[in-house]
């Protein structure tokens, strides 16, 4: 049950009875007695909210970014109006708007609320309470009661660095060539045999078939295909910092590594993808969070997404042992390790080094990480000793990291240490670059 | 939840039938229990009567909590009030000679003002004054005067003395102890010894003085006055010593009606009221309950505006953790420790790395070395640039910010070089 505005107006309005009424105290608790019998009689009249049948309809799925309408239809099977107001309840992050809407649905009729959602953050939502107030025909007061309509919504990781893809595809086809080159090369597999035409290299004519055919024949290369890529996400503590400014919100405090992480490794996929290569993904800290494997190539970008949406970082150190024995069980053959994790000296040198060579020793290893552009921001302030101290401090990390980037590549890791909205083309680039030299 | 046929609603309903199922394509395997027809609502707020009872256990228990707690206020603890209290049942109060009167016949009135006591009183009724101090005031003294009946003045004070017991003046102050009569008042003898004592009177000629003065009684204009030097005998503490009991119903249930007068609270006079009248009392009465009536709209507003529309939505939040703390944390110690040593040498590491490639030199190049070629390609001298880059730390900030301008200095002309 709730009250309305009118109780206490009327209530008020009571008072100037009071003070012209002959007996003030008898007036006082006639002007009670008068409208609690209203308010009884008002509630007795509302629609009732129990019987009420509520449906959603509408999307599942949203790109953090989008908005996303729900449809809720009320269907009211009883035999009085309900009028008043509706509220679909969803928790504040996905900013469900309106908060609140009128409601008038005659008897036996249904209606149609639709509820706006904005998420700003990325994973499942889930509806939580849907609220009816009924005010009945005076207006005085009215029923309330609330329905769990259950839906959840999935908000998938936004992809902002899809922009990248067209220049990184052209890439990619200049790489490759639309037709086949002459020149033998590393990272090039044989693809066919052709006639000799004035121009081709002549060390490309394969004399046994040539021998075979009154023509000379020119043998032709392409770059590697079906190759193995298996992107690793660190979803451990490490990833938990916040870098940058958040895309989704502009909120200045940042988005978390892991989320740029993530849309590094969109990009890596929808690029190998589309280079022939087959992409796997694995999220680790202590266990196994997420596994995508043999996705066909349209949908790998689908299904990983889906993968990722409810991933968040844990507080919680990586198991690097256990991650590298978790790919070294489901990467049978040689393939390309991309690993999304933080240049941390400190957990680097406890976690990943003492195992890395094991993992080295089959794989191709490439480390991405996100640098922090307030660190670098640091780095540069010379205005007063406050600030040459951060600077110092800044130059201290920005030093460690490099060591522990050398240190790596003497094991034979690549490293890519970028700025946030750096690090999806630099590691698209790197990913080119490994092909191109046939790495792979 | 949907699956299960107990949960749905009964029937498919006008508009079941329209609705289509939510988009299930796409969700993968973890979100497929949600996926498949629009789920059914489910009322989640209690019924009115399923939470009426609920709540009825609480209330009964309450309800019978404070039933107890005040039948036991009501029999157990002594009703407070001051001395010679008709009511009050603490020690100095007067309940029980109050009671053992009205045992005897004799009706008690109890008058809280001086007015009211002389509305109560009639001419075949005993006023009995107490704690006259409060009634010090000459316009009480003259109101009270006019009162008709016998009198019976407990411990008065020297104004109420000279007022309502004219001739009767106090003596020494004695000892409040047990003693004998020594007169000849039936009362007295008749209660045998009592604990008496207090102030002794000297009574004005005819009367008669009992217990070593402290009670003296006699006749004047038609009435019986008697005083009473200490109250200790009529009191609930000493009511059942001696012969107090008897000596108290004998002087104050002496007639059919008692006027009992004991102020708890200075009295003022009744000339001064009728005076001045003050700003509460202009104010008609219908205001006051006006203010009450606005006061329960006030609390309906606030029930109105308090109801939530549906409760508040909880959500589990990421920890908001800034990559760059640490290194904040790290300056903001350097800057506490003033520790300049170390922040000049992260600095020149920092620019060494950074200028060595640009020399053409490899990581273990020596500081010689590096000296040598700085000096080669930039206008410093290698003494200027061995302190710059291989120096002691700086004595003071200012020489650590100026350390770090020279060599952002020496950085650019390397590069430019």
């Amino acid at each position: 049950m709730a009250l309305t505005g009118r109780t206490g107006l009327l209530a008020a309005l009571g008072a100037i009875v009071v003070l012209s009424a002959p007996q003030p105290g008898i007036a006082v608790l006639g002007v009670l007695a008068l409208l609690t019998a209203l308010v009884v009689a008002d509630l007795l009249l509302a629609g009732s909210v129990r019987p009420l049948r509520l449906e959603r309809s509408g999307e599942r799925r949203v790109r953090l970014g989008d908005t996303v309408e729900v449809t809720l239809t009320v269907t009211n099977p009883g035999p009085r109006r309900v009028r008043g107001l509706i509220r679909d309840a969803w928790s504040p992050s996905t900013r469900a708007l309106p908060r609140q809407q009128p409601l008038d649905v005659p008897a036996g009729e249904r209606r149609r609320v639709v509820t706006v959602l904005a998420p700003s953050r990325r994973g499942d939502r889930e509806s939580a309470v849907v609220t009816v107030r009924s005010v009945g025909p005076l207006g005085l007061a009215a029923r309330q009661g609330s329905h769990a309509v259950p839906w959840t919504i999935r908000v998938l990781p936004p992809f902002l660095s899809r922009s990248h893809l067209p220049a990184k595809l052209s890439r990619l086809r200049e790489l490759e060539g639309r037709h086949p080159v002459l020149i033998r090369g590393q990272g090039t597999e044989f693809d066919s045999l052709r006639e000799y035409v004035v121009g081709d290299d002549v060390r490309s004519i394969d004399w046994r078939a040539t021998a075979r055919r009154n023509d000379v024949v020119v043998r032709t290369w392409r770059p590697e295909r079906d190759r193995r890529v298996l992107i690793v996400l660190d979803t451990s503590r490490t990833s938990a910092g916040r870098v940058g400014v958040d895309p989704a919100s502009g909120d200045p405090s940042g988005w978390p590594r892991l989320d740029w992480s993530m849309d590094a490794a969109l990009l890596l996929a929808a690029l190998a993808a589309r280079a022939g290569d087959r992409v796997d993904f694995l999220a680790h800290d202590r266990t196994v969070r997420a596994w995508v494997s043999g996705a066909s190539r349209t949908e790998l970008l689908s299904v990983m997404v889906n993968a990722m949406a409810p991933i968040e970082a844990e507080l919680i150190e990586a198991d690097s042992e256990g991650m590298v024995a978790a790919i070294m069980a489901r990467a049978a053959h040689r393939c390309l390790v991309v690993l999304l994790t933080d240049l941390n000296p400190a957990a680097l040198e406890e976690g990943l080094l003492p195992v890395l060579p094991q993992l080295a020793s089959r794989h191709l290893v490439l480390l991405a990480a996100v640098s922090d552009p307030r660190v670098a921001a640091m780095a540069e302030g010379r205005d007063t000793a406050e600030q040459v101290y951060d600077a110092a401090a800044a130059e201290h990390l920005r030093g460690a990291r490099r060591r522990m980037t050398a240190r790596l590549r003497r094991h034979g890791v690549e490293v890519v240490d970028a700025l946030p909205d750096q690090i999806a083309p630099a590691l698209a680039d790197a990913y080119l670059a490994l092909k191109a030299a046939g790495r792979l | 939840m949907s699956l299960d046929p107990s949960a749905s609603q009964p029937g498919p309903g006008p508009a079941a039938d329209t609705l289509a199922s939510p988009p299930a394509s796409g969700v993968p395997a973890a979100s497929a229990a949600e996926a498949g027809p629009a789920p059914a609502s489910a009322p989640t707020s209690p019924r009115v009567r399923d939470s009426w009872r609920r709540a009825r256990g609480v209330f009964g228990v309450l309800g019978i909590m404070v039933a107890l707690a005040a039948v036991t206020v009501l029999i157990a603890s002594p009703r407070p009030g001051g001395r010679l209290d008709p009511e009050a049942t603490t020690p100095v109060g007067a309940h029980a000679l109050a009671q053992l009167l009205r045992d005897q016949g004799v009706e008690i009135r109890p008058a809280r003002t001086v007015e009211e006591a002389g509305e109560l009183a009639t001419p075949d009724s005993l006023l009995l004054v107490g704690r006259t101090e409060f009634l010090a005031d000459g316009l009480l003294m003259a109101e009270l005067a006019e009162v008709p009946g016998d009198r019976l003045l407990v411990e008065p004070v020297t104004q109420a003395l000279q007022a309502l017991a004219p001739g009767v003046s106090a003596g020494a102050l004695t000892d409040v102890e047990s003693r004998e009569p020594g007169c000849d008042l039936p009362a007295a003898l008749r209660a045998g010894t009592a604990v008496t004592g207090g102030v002794s009177y000297n009574g004005p000629a005819g009367s008669r003085s009992c217990y070593g003065g402290s009670v003296i009684v006699f006749n004047a204009a038609g009435r019986q006055i008697t005083v009473v030097g200490s109250s200790d005998f009529m009191t609930n503490e000493r009511l059942a010593a001696d012969g107090n009991a008897a000596l108290a119903m004998n002087l104050a249930g002496a007639r059919p009606a008692v006027v009992w007068l004991v102020p708890t609270l200075p009295q003022t006079g009744g000339a001064q009221e009728q005076g001045e009248a003050t700003l509460t009392d202009l104010i008609p009465s219908g205001v006051g309950w006006a203010a009450l009536q606005l006061f329960i709209a006030v609390v309906l507003v606030a029930v109105w505006r308090a109801r939530r529309l549906g409760p508040v939505v909880p959500e589990r939040l990421p920890v908001v953790v800034r990559a760059a703390e640490t290194v904040e944390g790290r300056g903001r110690l350097y800057r506490s420790r003033r520790a300049r040593d170390r922040a000049a040498a992260a600095l020149r590491a920092a620019a060494l790395d950074r200028i060595i490639p640009r020399l053409g030199l490899t990581g273990d190049a020596t500081p010689a070395g590096v000296v040598a070629a700085v000096a080669m390609r930039t206008p410093l001298d290698s003494h200027q640039a061995g302190a710059l880059l291989y120096g002691a730390a700086p004595d003071d900030d200012a020489g650590l910010v100026a350390l770090a301008r020279h060599l952002d200095i020496l950085e650019r002309q390397v590069r430019d070089s």
